[in-house]
């Protein structure tokens, strides 16, 4: 080989511009700047999380605890340590104006609140003069949203309870909102001291509280937080600090970015497919150039280089402008993407998301132009003397399939080390080569069958021709359907997940789940409670339960983490119940349960499915923290949960004597018509004003809102890897234009009209398009059902207004790129064209 | 003698090029008669395969008239002008020119296909057949030699049994004995159907087959072609 005369060489031939190069850079450059532009935000995202943790957590760090406030000894300790202390209690309630009724998520402040950051209001004005009230009655400012469903506004009054408010401003801004994590309702702010009569916060009533501190600088907080665990253990305490004080957000953000990065990957295989048949359509037209060099005594490893070290140059080149156009857009577009954000974010050029995106790109070049270049190497000098060669045919040379192959695998480590996620990467990857597959299988389907179609054609010309131009030499159905393909069948898969999930939520629960949760009823008002339901017509069923809830900390004395990773259920506090005998309607699969007289040792069932994943057997012990105290019971039973139906389902139900003196509500779900509803609602909250009512119908709508927004950025990620295919579809319409002039040219001579030649054109884009169209669909419907039933397990239906888009993208997108290249071929003259090629 | 298949009344060709106007055709006047074998023959630039274009309506003249099968071309319109072509007019190029995605038959059946025959691709094979290449019906122009394309190629241009057959340099791609052989079966058209022939060479024996010859040079007729 000779290096100094392959880059010599390579200089010289690419004085001739990079005019052919146009959709290599186009491909490379949207591919590298899709995944450079996500990570670019998901940087910026976790860098203002972390810059503003403090003021996102409302202090240094925060103390949590369930159903109660900290004891006075906690109390002492936590002002010992800090600088301020302030605390915060956080609970839902039905809020009532006139006949309004709105559930809100309340936060009663004291008046150190908030310690970092502040409240914004409209009118603008100072919190604590809001929360004094006026006229005789404390104030209290509300979610705008909650004041347009109460239909009141500044000045009006509100209940919480047996206790009147006034609406002193809306709440437009609130420094710790992140942190507060999923909300049915929206949120009311007043001062603590104001709700001692409003008696919504009874025994057994569930609430939070959050006591922020304002640590001394340079406290060590590692420190002060094993300390706390240390001096009380077992008492429920949950300890957060602003290092991490959004970290829910942080993890689901670092989450989502890498599965957006994972799904801007499939742009870059999309985009691949389009780099390699730039460079294969280049390196054919430098064949004579090649077989010449071949002759004058150029090697094969003389020519590869040659084509390497042009190919290399271009790809650092659409690196450097895709990493610069990925990072440096959300830079730009920076004020218009904060302000859609419900979280902070830093935006900046961070170094990690740029390298990552130019590790991607430089991996898929180098994966998708080895193939052509080795077939480069492999023309020989005899070409010169014939008219076509078959160097393209066959497989490279086994050292470069081995290449190939390696570099396949570093990028496939690189995705999963980058991603942190080894099970997604390699579905994502397996996905995507899964789909090529198919995408390439069914294009040569497609091709069989436009070659049989020809027959049927027979007398119908400019369908003929388009047949033809499908099934025969030279067809372009390979890249339509592989470029376009992969884009469409993300998008497919997420239109029928997402309606399927849509569907199970808002049309087939509501039908099996219940119309309300009731929760912070009171012992003494549940046959009152009862009555009421019973006594209505409109009412089928009526299930009620106590409730209170505790942490799993142990499990056989072992720390429960230690034991069980990090199982949900042991995330925060879970609903418990008590029973004495077996409740009605409860699946037992293993075990005995306690007498309904039982007074023995405490006892527990836990349910079977979550048991099993935990590894709890029989006979093993739990402890639970319930209101600072730790119960220590044995598992004696599994019950069957079925959570499906959002209708009662307690992970623990332990017996009655262990818990019925425990200060305790109960919570009751009532399946009713959706007519009665309102009427229902009213009657309840009027007779017992501190009961909280969940209509269920509203918090599945808020579930359904979240998963619409997981949706729609799948959505734009596949619409990133649809661009590209699109990008990729106009390169080989342009390749192709020359073919296309030449056969309107024979056309026209042999007396065909424009129109049908027009005709011809669109009908050969049309097909591949719903060709290409209908592949994505079956992927997508395959990949869909999938989903829905092993990993959503739902039921699963074909939904074909998202599935008819589908195939009318692809119709419009191939018509969009084949047409805008039909001009020439209808305008020039025959003979121009005819004797440029005698 | 009947009236002219073919009518050219100082025709003239002019064509912009990056580096300004490029005369090709001067003035030209000739006629063409229905059942004529004419050779156009003349040194290489001198307006031959031009002229042929002009007499096809492939291309328009920029001065004169140029009257075909008693249609004044320069009045027709693009569409119009390929529907002469495929009624009455066959063209047969030195490179052939066969749709290289459509098969031997295909490319053959196209034209009748066009003028709406319903028995196209039996005619199609028939055309083959009298060529002698009916055995590659089914392969692509890839698939063919040089010699087995230009049969298509003829058998393409005399499938819509054309009143007139424009040739240029129909044997220049082929060894001599092939081009023995397009040559018989182009002349065989006149034979079959009654096509007039135009032909463009430069094969002084080829163009003495011709009933008539006439020379060009520098886009001028160089005998009188009224004769």
């Amino acid at each position: 080989m000779r290096p100094g005369f392959a880059i010599r060489f390579a200089l010289r031939e690419m004085r001739g511009g990079l005019a052919g190069f146009r959709v290599f850079l186009g491909c490379l450059i949207l591919g590298a700047a899709a995944i450079a532009a996500v990570g670019t935000v998901r940087e910026s995202i976790q860098a203002g999380l972390s810059a503003e943790g403090a003021r996102l957590l409302g202090g240094d760090a925060e103390v949590e605890l369930t159903y109660r406030a900290p004891n006075a000894e906690e109390r002492a300790y936590l002002e010992g340590i800090s600088d301020r202390v302030s605390m915060i209690t956080d609970f839902r309630s039905m809020a009532v104006a006139g006949d309004a009724r709105a559930l809100t998520q309340v936060k009663a402040v004291d008046d150190l609140y908030p310690l970092v950051g502040s409240v914004r209001l409209d009118p603008p004005m100072d919190l604590s003069t809001a929360l004094d009230g006026e006229n005789g009655l404390p104030g209290a400012v509300l979610d705008p949203t909650l004041m347009a469903q109460l239909d009141v506004t500044t000045g009006d009054t509100f209940r919480l309870g047996t206790q009147e408010f006034r609406v002193m401003a809306a709440l437009t801004h609130e420094p710790d909102s992140v942190t507060s994590g999923f909300a049915l309702g929206p949120r009311t702010l007043l001062r603590e001291a104001d709700l001692k009569e409003a008696g919504l916060l009874a025994p057994g009533t569930l609430y939070t509280t959050r006591t922020r501190l304002d640590l001394p600088p340079g406290t060590d907080l590692d420190a002060r937080k094993q300390a706390l665990a240390t001096q009380f253990p077992d008492r429920g305490l949950t300890w957060r600090d602003a290092r991490n004080g959004a970290q829910g957000v942080a993890e689901f953000v670092d989450r989502l970015g890498a599965f957006l990065v994972l799904v801007g990957l499939s742009g870059l295989a999309v985009g691949g497919v389009g780099i390699a048949t730039a460079i294969r359509a280049y390196l054919a037209g430098k064949v004579h150039v090649i077989a010449t060099l071949r002759t004058l005594g150029a090697g094969r490893w003389t020519i590869f280089a040659t084509y390497f070290v042009q190919i290399g140059l271009l790809t650092l080149l659409g690196l450097a402008l895709g990493v610069t156009l990925g990072a440096g857009l959300p830079v730009l577009l920076a004020p218009v993407i904060s302000a859609r954000l419900p979280v902070p974010a830093e935006f900046g050029l961070y170094p990690a998301p740029m390298i990552e995106a130019a590790i991607y790109g430089a991996l898929a070049a180098l994966i998708f132009t080895l193939w052509p270049l080795s077939k480069a190497a492999d023309v020989r000098a005899a070409s010169l003397f014939r008219g076509a060669d078959d160097a393209g045919r066959g497989l490279p040379a086994w050292h470069f399939l081995v290449a190939i192959a390696l570099l396949l695998a570093a990028l496939v480590g690189v995705a999963t080390w980058f991603s942190g996620n080894t099970w997604l990467t390699l579905w994502t990857a397996g996905g995507i080569a899964g789909a090529l597959l198919l995408l390439g299988l069914s294009a040569a389907g497609i091709r069989w069958l436009a070659s049989r179609g020809r027959r049927v054609a027979r007398g119908r010309p400019a369908l003929g021709w388009a047949l033809a131009a499908i099934g025969g030499p030279g067809t372009s159905a390979a890249s339509v359907v592989l470029s376009l393909g992969l884009g469409l069948s993300v998008l497919a898969a997420v239109g029928q997940i997402d309606g399927n999930l849509r569907g199970a939520i808002e049309r087939d629960l509501p039908d099996r789940a219940p119309a309300f949760f009731f929760v912070d009823i009171q012992k003494d008002q549940m046959p009152d409670f009862r009555d009421r339901m019973n006594s209505d017509d409109h009412v089928s069923r009526i299930d009620s339960a106590p409730m209170l809830r505790g942490i799993i900390t142990r499990i056989n004395g072992e720390p429960a983490r230690e034991v069980a990773g990090d199982h949900w259920v042991l995330n925060g506090d879970r609903g418990i119940s008590y029973a004495g005998p077996l409740p009605e309607r409860t699946d037992l699969r293993a075990g005995t349960w306690w007498g309904a007289d039982y007074t023995g040792p405490p006892q527990l069932s836990f349910a079977a499915e979550e048991a099993a994943e935990m590894g709890l057997s029989l006979g093993d012990e739990i402890t639970v923290n319930i209101l600072g105290r730790d119960i220590t019971a044995t598992i004696t039973s599994f019950r069957e949960v079925d959570f499906s139906t959002a209708g009662m389902g307690f992970i623990m139900i332990m017996d009655e004597a262990t818990l019925a003196s425990a200060p305790h509500s109960f919570i009751a779900t009532v399946y009713a018509d959706e007519q009665a509803e309102t009427q229902i609602l009213t009657d309840i909250s009027k007779a017992m004003p501190n009961v909280t009512a969940i209509r269920v119908r509203d918090a599945i709508e808020r579930v359904a809102g979240i998963l619409g927004g997981l949706a729609a950025a799948t959505a734009w990620g596949a619409s990133a890897t649809l661009l590209t295919g699109f990008l990729v579809l106009i390169g080989a319409a342009a390749a192709d234009q020359r073919a296309r002039i030449f056969e309107a040219a024979v056309l026209r001579t042999l007396g065909a009209s424009r129109a049908r030649i027009l005709a011809s054109l669109a009908l050969r884009a049309a097909l591949l398009g719903a060709a290409a169209g209908s592949v994505a669909l079956l992927a997508g419907i395959l990949g869909g059902w999938a989903v829905s039933r092993f990993v959503m397990e739902t039921g699963f239906e074909v939904m074909w207004p998202s599935a008819l888009t589908v195939v009318g993208a692809g119709i419009g997108v191939t018509l969009l790129a084949g047409l805008a290249f039909a001009w020439a071929p209808l305008a020039v003259r025959p003979a121009r064209v005819l004797r440029g090629r005698e | 003698m009947s009236s002219p298949l073919l009518s050219l009344d100082h025709a003239s060709l002019s064509l912009r090029s990056n580096a300004g106007r490029v005369d090709i055709l001067h003035g030209i006047t000739l006629d063409v008669h229905e059942g004529e074998t004419v050779g156009l023959t003349g040194p290489s630039g001198s307006g031959k395969s031009s002229l042929l274009m002009l007499m096809g309506g492939l291309e328009r003249a920029t001065g004169g008239t140029v009257r075909a099968l008693g249609h004044d071309l320069g009045k027709m319109n693009e569409d119009a002008l390929a529907k002469l072509r495929r009624d009455n007019v066959g063209v047969v190029f030195q490179s052939f020119h066969l749709i290289p995605t459509l098969t031997a038959l295909e490319n053959v059946a196209t034209p009748l296909e066009l003028a709406g025959h319903d028995d196209a691709f039996d005619r199609a094979a028939d055309e083959l057949r009298a060529v002698g290449v009916g055995h590659r019906a089914d392969h692509y122009p890839s698939q063919l030699s040089g010699g087995e394309q230009q049969r298509v190629a003829l058998a393409r241009a005399a499938a819509p049994r054309p009143r007139m057959v424009l040739a240029d340099e129909p044997t220049g791609n082929l060894d001599g004995p092939t081009g023995e052989v397009i040559v018989d079966l182009l002349f065989g058209l006149r034979e079959r159907y009654g096509s007039t022939l135009v032909l463009v060479t430069h094969d002084t024996e080829l163009a003495a087959r011709c009933d008539r010859v006439i020379r060009l040079i520098d886009g001028r007729l160089d005998v009188d072609p009224t004769g």
